[in-house]
């Protein structure tokens, strides 16, 4: 009991989730900054950023509802948090094992997204309420790319859960590979889960000034970003569990490099991204999602189904 | 209590969110803080970002000397910005009125709108005066919070 109470608060759970998503946080800012020819934020910048924000003053809006413009972002924060715990990070079964939790982690990353939209909603501001429109938009456009995707290994797996894909892809050497497709197409729908550029419509700040987040302030909004930097760890571990299926050996130290080593290169990918591309219009973002991304989806499933006939 | 308060001004100044406002400059000020954030000056060496909402910035900057109209405005959104903030006049203009000086549509520089932390003269201020300026402003306020204690 205690050593799980353990996993879950302190490695791999909670804290551990904490610091990772401060450094992914300065990893992504410095990259894009050296991307820019720029020399960046130093490395204590995520530290400093949340303190910072933590210290602030606390204004809620006269006509917002408060109690729920206050637990909303605390509410992002634990649906990523519980998405986290069921993604086997560097062993093959991650905390709290079940069959059918690729679908469950899915759903509970929705959920930060959802409470962004509620966000924007009880803040009763104009720009908040644009905001929350753009991201139930933009919702709509990615999650289901996104889920096909995701769930694309699985069918050649046959099983929804993570530990059995795990181990099909492990008896079968290099299978991973087929996935690539895939696996493009959920770096790119990950990109606009997390609403960064060329998908970061729903916060243009020279459009809609911040999006859902105009009218968040100090505590809550340093909470908000704590959300969106864990929603990129565990994205990124979430893409890592199921189209790099490797390295999860016997040596845990090793699946542990190798576990930071997957998500140091998803990040990359992310940020590479958010340099190389500007932002989307709404419209130009839906008929890229569902023009383009989700046929090349459905051509994964059908090629894993094939490939399944023939195993 | 007290490392808990050092820990909290270390990070104020470690990250200064600065917001850009324009209360009437002519305009060359505006590009110059725009160019201030470009990648050639690179303000997030210093922890600095661009925000577009007061309720997320830190720093204001304000560059003209308040025009009437503007004037409401300009308090509300100081007043919209949770403490502690700061207001950064950038430019001749905002610092006294420049050329506008006594004009009949203008107050004479941000002071008489809205109490402010710095002053950075120039026509336009150049953005290394910009930079300058923000960074003096935070060694100000340590020293402040120094002698305070
Ligand atoms: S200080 Fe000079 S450049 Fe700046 S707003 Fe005034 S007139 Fe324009």
């Amino acid at each position: 009991m205690t050593l799980y109470l353990i996993k879950i608060l302190i490695f791999p759970g909670l804290l551990f989730l904490f610091i990772l998503s401060l450094i992914g946080e300065y990893y992504d800012r410095k990259l894009y900054a050296r991307m820019q020819n720029r020399v960046g934020p130093p490395w204590f910048q995520p530290v400093a950023d949340f303190i910072k924000l933590l210290g602030k003053e606390l204004i809620i809006p006269l006509n917002a509802d408060a109690r729920i413009f206050k637990i909303l972002p605390v509410f992002a924060c634990v649906a990523t948090i519980v998405a986290y715990l069921y993604i086997p990070l560097f062993s093959k079964t991650s905390l709290l094992p079940f069959n059918g939790d690729i679908i469950f982690v899915l759903y509970m990353l929705t959920l930060p997204t959802l409470s962004y939209a509620l966000a924007g909603w009880y803040s009763r501001s104009p720009y908040a309420l644009i905001g929350s429109t753009r991201v139930l938009t933009q919702l709509f456009a990615y999650e289901v790319p996104l889920f096909m995707a995701v769930l694309a290994p699985a069918i050649l797996a046959s099983s929804w859960s993570f530990s059995e894909l795990i181990t099909f892809y492990q008896t079968h050497n290099w299978l991973w590979l087929v996935n690539i497709l895939g696996f493009i197409v959920a770096m790119i729908t990950l990109q606009g889960k997390l609403e960064k550029v060329p998908f970061d419509i729903p916060e243009a700040e020279t459009e809609i000034v911040a999006g859902v987040f105009t009218e968040y302030t100090g505590p809550l909004y340093a909470y908000f970003r704590l959300a969106m930097n864990m929603q990129t760890i565990a994205g990124a571990s979430l893409v890592a569990a199921v189209f790099l299926p490797f390295g999860f050996g016997s040596c845990l130290i090793v699946n542990f490099v190798i576990y930071i080593l997957k998500i140091a290169f998803i990040l990359f990918l992310l940020a590479l991204m958010r340099t190389l591309f500007a932002r989307l219009r709404i419209d130009q973002m839906l008929v890229f999602c569902w023009k383009y991304l989700a046929p090349i989806a459905l051509a994964q499933i059908t090629l894993n189904i094939i490939i399944k006939a023939w195993l | 209590m007290k490392i808990v308060d050092r820990i909290v001004n270390w990070a104020r100044l470690k990250s200064p969110w600065v917001i850009h406002f324009n209360t009437g400059a002519c305009n060359a000020c505006d590009i110059e803080i725009v160019a201030s954030i470009t990648p050639t000056y690179d303000l997030e060496r210093f922890g600095s970002l661009l925000k577009g909402t007061p309720r997320h910035a830190d720093v204001l900057l304000c560059s003209g000397p308040v025009t009437r109209q503007l004037k409401d405005r300009l308090v509300r959104i100081y007043e919209q910005m949770p403490e502690p903030k700061f207001v950064v006049a950038v430019g001749t203009c905002a610092c006294s009125g420049g050329v506008f000086n006594g004009c009949y549509s203008m107050l004479s520089g941000i002071d008489e709108a809205i109490p402010v932390s710095m002053y950075i003269p120039g026509c336009p201020a150049s953005p290394d005066a910009i930079i300058d300026g923000v960074v003096k402003l935070l060694k100000e306020y340590e020293k402040s919070l120094k002698d305070k204690k």
